[in-house]
């Protein structure tokens, strides 16, 4: 036995010295084309807007290692978990390996000796060389034979994908021949290409393999260069801009991502309000484009597209990458270069004419491609689905929005039915118009005092507009003022004085009339010297908590549920008689995914009743809307499109009795979703304050019988 | 054919306001306004809209004026918002609710004022009292001709095509300039949402505002108005719900005895 210690290989062996130079050109040309790859999309990106996005270097990166490195969003599915980690661990391994090459040959440094040789350079190398192949053969597998709907089929994904695997196998052919040709002494360290040494030798000679060696050696180099300089220009793009999308994420919750928009300045200088066109966007947007990897996620979980409407988040992002790239000066209303530009629908001499920066001349893109149809942007129910979904983190839904903004600001244009929300907000300071009821109906018999009576409350009871105004959430306010009397919390409400906090006028895209109402809400707020606030709306939780700060109103924001799970926590609410039923939790998306709060509506299930709630198949993190955020509670949607069915449909599939909530616009939105389907089964809708109020109640009714 | 238009506005109480919210003062005979807004009335709105298409038409200005107090002006710069041309404030300093003929004679003065005109647009009524009369009075205080009821307006060959609602249907009618129409709601003059720019945009555009004094015309005994309009009560009618079962022994006796109570009782009604 040979001593291992003395294990390696000759680098370039077979290739003769005249032609290493040709490899060196090779290499430096494909660098040099993939920089100008990355360094065009780059310089697109300029023509954006700022964003902070390099503070907090510690918390990016990690991110960054959670996300890029350890990928815990790409193994969320099962395909993705196996194919994507072989291919990508793979390549790494591959990379180190021919770094390895580059410091034993290039720098002279003996690495590439004894026991590493064969611990990684071979064994390691030779496995996860086979770990690509069985990806890309998974990932080939799924677009020929499983073909998800969310996937874009291009030419380009298949040649991908084709020119990985061609690079592996001829990866193997080389280190086979070689094997081969040679009689390496070590071959069996590299159990795979050993394999087609011994194979390739039962039919082929010494110097045919030689030969052959020589022959894929070069076809081995030409794909992989040829690959590194074609990868900028695809969707390969991703290893590069996916790790930097991921550093530059949001920081904030996903219920914060909504971009301030300084409304004085644009009327001033005369920008548009909101997106019209590219220009509009900050370079994160543009960069966004540009590290999307096609993998559909985002439209596989958006609640409009699950019911067969237009909205696709991935289209809205794809198709505005391809307008950024056929028009990259046009489309931010820059003159033409030198380049024609065949786009240009205002022709190229005026074009040639306009000042530079002009934005308000640069291509519109609303309406002028297929996924940001106005029709597609008012179907988005700003649920966060396809943020939370997306591994390279990008933000759909804001870009929605920002198109809103310019729709509804700049164009009056919106749906009919939004229109009287819209006006009954900016007249009454509720979206409800036409309701029969007053902001303080729902404390009738009860002692509620308001901030203005109140002299000594702790703690504000923010009621919201669907809790006091629609009859059905009346109960679910009044069960849980019962409970904080119960548990012996000194409250208040404004009362008359509580107008919306402004969310459904944000996120229909009416900034101006948000920040009107944010204004006049955070002046009262802070005139009463509110400190604390429970509020049962996760809507006017999600805006005290992300979006008031800016206004100058701070004050700590809990949602009923995590109250009252604390006063059951500190033993101030003691329910008894436990409700039997199977009850499953509907995740509010704005209490849940936009702002993480998971348990403490569960808990209350949990305490409410014999058993933790049955879990549907999409909940948490990956919860389904009810159809009611972004406005959309005010829109009329198709009959066969609504989203509050399809949710209806998976509450129902649980076979529980009692679907649970915790935002009185789930809760209208399902009873009627549930009602629709009323021949399947019928659930009841509860919130988890009236399920904890009746476990209350009953311990009281049922102690006072017994005594 | 470029149309001078003129569009008067009223602002009044929401009336959206839920009914439990809704008190009169008996004693002033005035509704309580409470927590209640104030608001444009929707035909006013319906008449600026019905203007404001035939404008994007025909070309011409729009000239929105109202009387009221000084709230009123939050009316008018929705007008502006809108993209009517010029707004009139004419300040009400104190006539409670003025009858409708002070308030004709008050516009019929400024519309004077202002000189030309080819078409006065009002609503047909206002959300408030309902009176209805406004449109007719200031035809006449102006000398011009008038048509009610007018849900759509179109340039003709010499003056306006008008279609208006009558109680049987409706008629079409071919006007010749100038002449007053009262504005009725159609699902062509459902008013539109400004733009936001031009919400704000509207408070940086000048506004008008007179004074009675300015308007020349007898100030005194427009605040004391007309003797032929009064208010003599005012009240929320009490709703009663009075639940009755016919019987009978057979179906058809039920029927007949249903079918005659039911002529009794919208008899007494």
């Amino acid at each position: 036995m040979m001593n291992p210690e003395l294990a390696t290989r000759e680098v370039f062996w077979n290739i003769p010295h005249s032609l290493v130079w040709v490899m060196y050109l090779m290499f430096v040309a494909s660098m040099a084309v993939a920089a100008y790859g990355i360094y065009r999309r780059v310089q697109i990106w300029r023509r954006g807007l700022s964003a902070k996005r390099f503070d907090r270097p510690l918390e990016r990166l990690k991110l960054l290692l959670k996300h890029s490195a350890a990928q815990q969003r790409t193994v969320r599915e099962k395909y993705a978990a196996i194919f994507h980690t072989f291919i990508y661990t793979g390549f790494i391994v591959l990379a180190l390996a021919t770094t390895v090459v580059a410091i034993e040959y290039d720098l002279g440094l003996p690495v590439m000796q004894g026991r590493f040789y064969l611990y990684f350079q071979s064994f390691i190398v030779d496995v996860f060389g086979v770990l690509v192949l069985i990806g890309v053969g998974i990932a080939l597998y799924r677009r020929a034979i499983v073909k998800p709907r969310k996937l874009v089929y291009t030419d380009e994904a298949t040649l991908i994908l084709t020119a990985i695997f061609l690079m592996a196998l001829t990866g193997f052919l080389v280190e086979g021949w070689r094997i081969g040709a040679t009689d390496e002494v070590w071959g069996k360290w590299s159990p795979f290409g050993y394999l087609l040494a011994q194979a390739s030798a039962a039919m082929l000679s010494r110097n045919a393999m030689r030969a052959a060696h020589f022959g894929a050696w070069w076809t081995h180099a030409v794909l992989v260069f040829g690959f590194i300089a074609w990868s900028p220009f695809t969707k390969m793009a991703h290893v590069v801009f996916a790790p930097l999308n991921i550093y530059t994420a949001s920081l904030r919750p996903t219920g914060a991502a909504l971009k301030n928009l300084d409304i004085e300045k644009a009327m001033e200088s005369g920008a548009p309000l909101g997106v019209k066109s590219l220009a509009q966007f900050t370079w994160k947007d543009l960069a966004d484009f540009d590290a999307c990897t096609e993998c559909g996620r985002c439209t596989g979980v958006c609640p409009a597209h699950t019911v067969g409407k237009e909205l696709s988040p991935r289209d809205i992002i794809l198709d505005l990458q391809k307008f950024m790239h056929a028009n990259p000066r046009a489309a931010f209303g820059l003159p033409n270069g030198n380049s024609s530009n065949g786009n240009s629908a205002n022709g190229g001499d005026q074009a040639a004419s306009r000042k530079p920066q002009a934005a308000s001349e640069a291509l519109p893109i609303i309406g002028a491609l297929a996924a940001t149809s106005p029709a597609a942007l008012w179907q988005c129910t700003t649920c966060g689905a396809c943020m939370e979904a997306c591994p390279v983190f990008i933000e759909q839904m804001p870009k929605i929005v920002d198109m809103r903004r310019f729709l509804v600001m700049e164009e009056a244009d919106f749906p009919d039915t939004m229109a009287d929300a819209v006006t009954s907000m900016e007249t009454r300071g509720h979206p409800f118009k036409g309701t029969q009821s007053t902001r303080v109906d729902w404390t009738e018999g009860l002692q509620v005092q308001t901030m203005a009576e109140a002299k000594d409350a702790e703690v504000l009871f923010w009621v919201g507009c669907g809790g006091a105004l629609i009859e059905r959430n009346q109960k679910t306010v009044r069960a849980t003022a019962q409970l904080l009397h119960k548990a012996g919390v000194k409250f208040a409400i404004l009362g008359r004085e509580e107008k919306c906090t402004g969310d459904p006028a944000r996120r229909i895209g009416n900034e101006f009339l948000f920040e009107m109402l944010a204004k006049e809400n955070t002046e009262k707020l802070n005139h009463y010297g509110v400190k604390k606030i429970i509020t049962s709306c996760p809507h006017c939780f999600n805006t005290f908590r992300n979006e008031y700060p800016q206004y100058g109103g701070e004050y700590e924001v809990f949602h009923h549920s995590e109250y009252l799970a604390k006063l059951v926590d500190e033993g101030r609410l003691a329910p008894l008689e436990k409700n039997d039923k199977k009850i499953t939790f509907h995740d509010p998306c704005y209490l849940g995914r936009h702002n993480g709060v998971f348990d403490a509506p569960r808990q209350l299930v949990q305490i409410a009743a014999r058993n933790a709630p049955i879990e549907m198949a999409q909940s948490r993190e990956n919860g389904f809307c009810c159809g009611g955020g972004g406005g959309m509670s005010f829109i009329d949607e198709p009959k066969d499109q609504r989203v509050n069915q399809e949710r209806a449909r998976q509450i129902l599939a649980t076979g529980a009795d009692i679907v649970a909530v915790g935002c009185p616009f789930c809760t209208t939105m399902l009873e009627d979703g549930i009602n629709a389907r009323k021949g399947d089964r019928d659930v009841r809708v509860m919130d988890v304050a009236e399920l904890l109020w009746q476990a209350v109640q009953d311990s009281t009714t049922n102690g006072a019988n017994k005594n | 054919m470029p149309v001078n238009i003129i569009v008067c506005v009223k602002q009044i109480l929401d009336p959206e306001i839920p009914s439990r919210d809704f008190r009169v003062d008996a004693e002033q005979r005035e509704a309580v306004r409470g927590a209640a807004n104030l608001v444009t009335n929707i035909f006013c709105e319906n008449a600026l809209e019905t203007a404001l298409q035939l404008k994007e038409k025909s070309g011409g200005k729009i000239t929105v004026i109202s009387y009221g107090a000084d709230s009123t002006e939050d009316a008018l710069r929705k007008a502006l918002a809108m993209k009517a041309d010029a707004a009139i404030h004419i300040l009400n300093d104190g006539q409670a609710h003025p009858d409708p003929l002070s308030v004709a004679q008050v516009l019929a003065a400024a519309i004077r004022k202002l000189g030309e005109f080819d078409v006065v647009m009002l609503g047909r009524e206002s959300g408030d009292w309902g009176v209805g009369q406004t449109a007719g009075l200031l035809a006449e205080e102006l000398g011009v001709a008038a048509v009610a009821f007018v849900d759509k307006v179109e340039i003709g060959a010499d003056g306006l095509q008008l279609k208006r609602q009558t109680d049987v249907g409706y008629e079409r009618v071919a006007a010749t300039m100038p002449l007053v129409i009262s504005i009725t709601n159609d699902e062509h003059n459902v008013p539109r949402i400004p733009k936001t720019r031009d919400v704000m945009m509207s408070f940086r555009q000048p506004l008008t505002k007179w004074t009675l004094e300015d308007l020349g015309v007898n100030a005194a005994e427009v605040r004391a108005g007309n003797h032929y309009y009064a208010v003599v009560d005012l009240f929320i009618p009490v709703q009663e719900l009075n639940c009755e079962f016919v019987d009978g022994d057979t179906l058809e006796a039920r029927v007949e005895k249903f079918a005659q109570r039911i002529i009794e009782v919208t008899g007494s009604m």
